[in-house]
């Protein structure tokens, strides 16, 4: 059973990753370094720190001049996040946060989602870390007169200093080698002269660097101390080169000299880029990392004493939480979110990284302003020449968001667009009225009916026909089985239901169900952005579900599963909640359900629903039982568990028109026929009805068209033979 | 200037079949478990037909009345979170039971006593019985003229410009103020309320008057007023027959369904 984590469950308990970080690597080289340094016989290795009269009181000067323009930029940065609204008690959570702060930013556990980059970042980060230490070390040495960069240590630290260059100018090169030769996509997305210059600069802080050690040795260790220069030995190699010009010792002065010229003011200029560009998330990631929340991902925050606002969503960029308004500065633009957005691969109008750079900008523009005026005591909301939704922010790339959370899932500096999104969306809703029809009609019919399903001919006990007692919950059962309104009222999901029923009926599970007494949960209005409709039906249920004294819920759908579990909590709605496979793959393992009859599906993919998979980690109850499942073979998609794609439903888009090139399950539904498999298997009534449509358009041919099942049909078949389900 | 919207409650018309049922003995409609009643799209359109003509710059008060049971505030509050400003609920026992007659005698009583209307919105029919007599009732009761199914509403002046629906095109009048019009789906979809409005709505009073403030005689509205008598309310039983045409060629196929066709005196 898997059970809600801070940041994304992946299945994986969160020690093992930072154990197992690269990180480990450089501390236990330098560690292991230190003691045998300290327990072995000193050598007289060593060197003369500022050795070669280099102006030491440059680098003093340029590094006061760094310091001075880092606090500078900080504090310009801070009064504009201090526009958004306070975000009370962000703190309280401290000891998650801080290794939130540690697995994000000094482990840098997402960028390894891309496996070359995650190498690339790596080999520069830790080089840039381990060479400020060495740097640090010489000044240190120095200044407090220690002289401890002498003997065995001196010669460790030359092994290291020049290791970590050299992983340094690894990573750079894969870093030119992506930008410049692989052509790479998603970084030319938003490409800017910054992002040349980052790594150029960079290049040429790390290579300058060797070009001091080389001359310096070349001058006084190659042929004084060669047993020395060896520890150096990338360094020392570069010198053995440069002997061939045999160079006089004014020369090799000269070269030494303008190298660390040239390598101190490149270095300390290099840092300086962190005011200017991007290269501030070297800063603002790991804060960002430690101001993510830590909560369920599935959960959208609630407007707090709604009925007693003025404004309900986010209307205007001051409307945002600070944390909000920060994370715009995180955003390197690296284009991960983009390159896994469902909307965007169905090239529908919705970009993340564009949305973030967006705000980016037009914080940019109105923030000083805002400033001003505030400061002034004047009408803020007047400020803004510019709507920020509708004009910056299009409505049409607000609705298009599944808030399936693969954006959130991949971003490496730990922004949550979704929530961003939905308070967008609830400005749109709440304080403009301004939705898509289909979507309005959705609203509107669960206000007046209880459910989103315009024009159903079902009833919410039509399941029930023909099999016979179907207990009502009164308080005397363990579970409830909560059907759902796609469960009780669209057909594709009736045979689930029942397929789900039989199976509980079999398995002797105690439970009951609500009937006519079912209604939304809310769960579509809040994700379409209308929180007070949310509110009411939620608190209504919460109600229902105390006075019939629920405690256990099984429900047939992920989305109620993901409110019931994590939403409902906020207005104190505590209840123990299964989803439907977890519950089958628990009496599968405890064989009160025994798989028997072959199936006639013999090859099968799965599809993670975003709210079951992503966003609560259930990846292996359903998979557990299809891996039992007589005569099926499982085919994994190449997106799937945590990298998984959506239908196209999620975030109410279930009941609005695409806009776009194509349609989100076509995409989908392509990926699943890729596998060859004969059934696409879901646990979700959303996903069933998309692949229901989407299969059709990708495969014509009825005659060997792949079926989309629930996971629960195929269960019933293995458990209860072929003709239960038509029993 | 003054406007009034008609708005009436109705059984849900999106009850699912199965749901549906009448009492055939009492000729009623046995209201479905768990379905509440719902404001009649129509009339939605037809406030929202009256709400363009405020928004477009012209100083109205929109007073929007239902005849009905206490439960038809609640379709008063939905048109009041649109945008219209006063609610007037007309309840009496004695409006119980009747047909269209008796509903048009409570309504014109009721925008006689409001006074200085200036134009009353009906939708072109309530989506439960669909009789469309209301509107042009109401006209008829007070003098006044009537455009019906209007998919467009105008005031240019003292006039007001309506387009109406025809079944083979559209038709532009003007009538005089006061008048009556009743609106169209083709109006376009009635407009989703700001939570802000819905708030205001929910702390508006809904004033209620009866047959006595209306100076009406209970034996001239509801069920003692009433002009049509039901005679028999009841679901059809719908059935199909289905006959597959056999032949050897397309033409044979077309030759033995005209003959069938025919034969069952269709053609």
């Amino acid at each position: 059973m898997a059970t809600a984590e801070v940041a994304f469950p992946e299945g994986k308990p969160a020690r093992t990753r930072v154990l197992g970080a690269w990180w480990s690597t450089a501390v236990g080289l330098a560690g292991t370094g230190i003691v045998v340094a300290a327990e072995a016989e000193r050598t007289s290795a060593g060197r003369e720190v500022f050795w070669n009269e280099v102006p030491g009181w440059l680098a003093y000067t340029l590094m006061s001049a760094l310091v001075g323009l880092l606090v500078y930029g900080l504090v310009r940065h801070a009064s504009i996040w201090m526009l958004g609204k306070p975000t009370p008690g962000i703190l309280a959570d401290w000891p998650n946060r801080l290794r939130n702060a540690t697995r994000f930013g000094l482990t840098q556990d997402k960028l390894r989602r891309d496996r070359y980059a995650g190498i690339m970042h790596w080999c520069i980060l830790s080089s840039i870390v381990m060479l400020t230490f060495v740097t640090a070390q010489v000044a240190i040495d120095d200044d407090l007169q220690l002289h401890f960069l002498t003997g065995n240590y001196y010669l460790f630290y030359s092994f290291y200093g020049d290791l970590f260059g050299l992983i340094g100018l690894v990573g750079v090169g894969m870093a030119l080698y992506r930008r410049y030769f692989d052509n790479y996509h998603r970084i030319r997305w938003d490409e800017r002269v910054e992002d040349h210059l980052i790594i150029w600069g960079l290049g040429v802080v790390l290579l300058s660097g060797f070009f001091v050690e080389t001359f310096r040795i070349l001058a006084t260790e190659l042929e004084q101390h060669p047993d020395w220069a060896t520890w150096s030995f990338v360094s020392a190699g570069m010198a053995l080169f440069f002997s061939v010009f045999e160079m006089t010792e004014p020369q090799m002065l000269f070269a030494h000299y303008w190298s660390w010229i040239t390598h101190i003011v490149i270095a300390f200029g290099w840092l300086g880029l962190i005011v200017f560009t991007k290269l501030d998330h070297l800063l603002f990631a790991p804060v960002n990392a430690f101001f993510l929340r830590t909560d369920a991902p599935g959960r959208l925050n609630a407007i707090p004493n709604i009925e007693e606002r003025e404004v309900f969503g986010v209307g205007q960029i001051q409307d945002f939480t600070w944390k909000q308004l920060f994370e715009l500065d995180a955003c390197v633009r690296c284009g991960r979110c983009t390159n896994v957005c469902p909307a965007n691969l169905a090239g529908q109008p919705l970009s993340p990284m564009h949305l973030i750079q967006d705000l980016k900008r037009h914080l940019a523009d109105v923030g000083p302003e805002l400033q001003r005026v505030g400061h002034a005591g004047g009408d803020v909301r007047a400020v803004s020449p510019v709507a920020m939704v509708g004009e910056v922010i299009q409505d049409e790339t607000l609705w298009a968001c599944r808030t399936c959370g693969a954006c959130v899932q991949e971003c490496p500096v730990l922004i949550e667009h979704v929530p961003t999104i939905v308070d967008m969306r609830r400005y749109l809703v709440l304080d403009e009225a301004r939705i898509p029809a289909t979507a309005q009609q959705a609203l509107e019919n669960m206000e007046m009916r209880g459910h989103p399903w315009r024009g159903t001919a079902f009833e919410r006990t039509t399941w029930m026909e023909g099999l016979g007692d179907v207990p009502l919950f009164d308080g005397s059962q363990e579970y409830l089985y909560w059907v759902g309104c796609s469960g009780s009222l669209v057909e594709r999901n009736l045979p689930i239901t029942r397929s789900v029923f039989r199976l509980l009926r079999e398995a002797g599970a105690s439970f009951g169900v609500l009937g006519q007494e079912e209604t939304c949960n809310g769960d579509p209005a809040r994700r379409l952005g209308n929180e007070y409709l949310y509110q009411i039906l939620a608190q209504q249920l919460i109600e229902t579900f105390k006075s019939k004294g629920v405690q256990r819920v099984i429900t047939n759908c992920p989305h109620c599963f993901n409110t019931f579990k994590n939403e409902y909590p906020q207005f104190g709605g505590h209840f123990e909640v299964l989803h439907h496979t977890e519950f089958l793959a628990q009496a599968v393992q405890q064989r009160t359900l025994i798989p028997k009859f072959p199936i006639a599906t013999n090859t099968v993919t799965y599809h993670d629903s975003c709210y079951l998979g992503r966003l609560n980690g259930v990846y292996d109850a359903p998979r557990e039982i299809l891996a039992v499942l007589p005569g099926a073979q499982m085919r994994e998609m190449q997106r799937s568990k945590s990298a998984g794609l959506c239908c196209g439903a999620g975030g109410g888009n279930m009941w609005q028109e695409e806009l776009g090139e194509r349609r989100v399950n076509h995409v989908r539904t392509e990926e699943a026929t890729t596998t060859g498999a004969t059934g696409l298997v879901s646990n979700c009534p959303f996903c069933i009805q998309m692949f229901e449509d989407g299969i059709p358009a990708i495969q014509p041919d009825e005659e060997s068209r792949m079926r989309a099942f629930d996971v629960a049909e195929l269960l019933e078949q293995a458990v209860l033979g072929p003709d239960a389900a038509k029993a | 200037m003054h406007f009034v919207v008609c708005a009436k409650q109705i059984p849900d018309p999106e009850t699912p079949p199965s749901a549906f049922r009448v009492n055939e003995q009492t000729n009623e409609v046995i209201p479905a478990q768990g379905i509440a009643p719902v404001l009649s799209q129509f009339d939605a359109i037809a406030a929202e037909a009256a709400l363009r003509i405020k928004e477009a710059g012209s100083d109205v008060k929109i007073t929007v009345v239902s005849m009905g049971k206490e439960s038809a505030a609640a379709a008063i509050k939905q048109v009041l979170a649109m945008g219209a400003d006063e609610g007037l609920l007309l309840d009496d026992d004695a409006f119980q039971g009747g047909d269209w007659n008796g509903t048009v005698k409570v309504l014109s009583a009721a925008i006689q006593k409001l006074g200085n209307v200036d134009a009353v919105f009906c939708g072109r029919q309530a989506a439960d019985w669909d009789m469309g007599q209301t509107g042009v009732g109401i006209a008829e009761t007070l003098g006044w003229q009537a455009a019906i199914i209007a998919k467009d509403v105008k005031v240019e002046g003292d006039k007001m410009v309506v387009q109406r629906v025809l079944p083979d095109g559209f038709q532009t009048v003007k009538l005089p103020l006061p008048s009556v019009v009743t609106v169209s789906n083709e109006l376009g979809e009635p407009r989703y309320p700001k939570l802000a409005q819905i708030m205001q709505a929910a702390k508006k009073t809904v004033t209620k008057w009866s047959a006595a403030d209306l100076g009406l005689d209970a034996g001239a509205v509801g069920a003692s007023g009433a002009q049509l008598k039901l005679e028999r309310l009841f679901i059809p039983q719908a059935g199909g027959n289905v006959i597959i045409i056999e032949g050897e060629t397309p033409q044979e196929q077309a030759q033995n369904l005209v003959n069938a066709l025919q034969a069952d005196k269709v053609l």
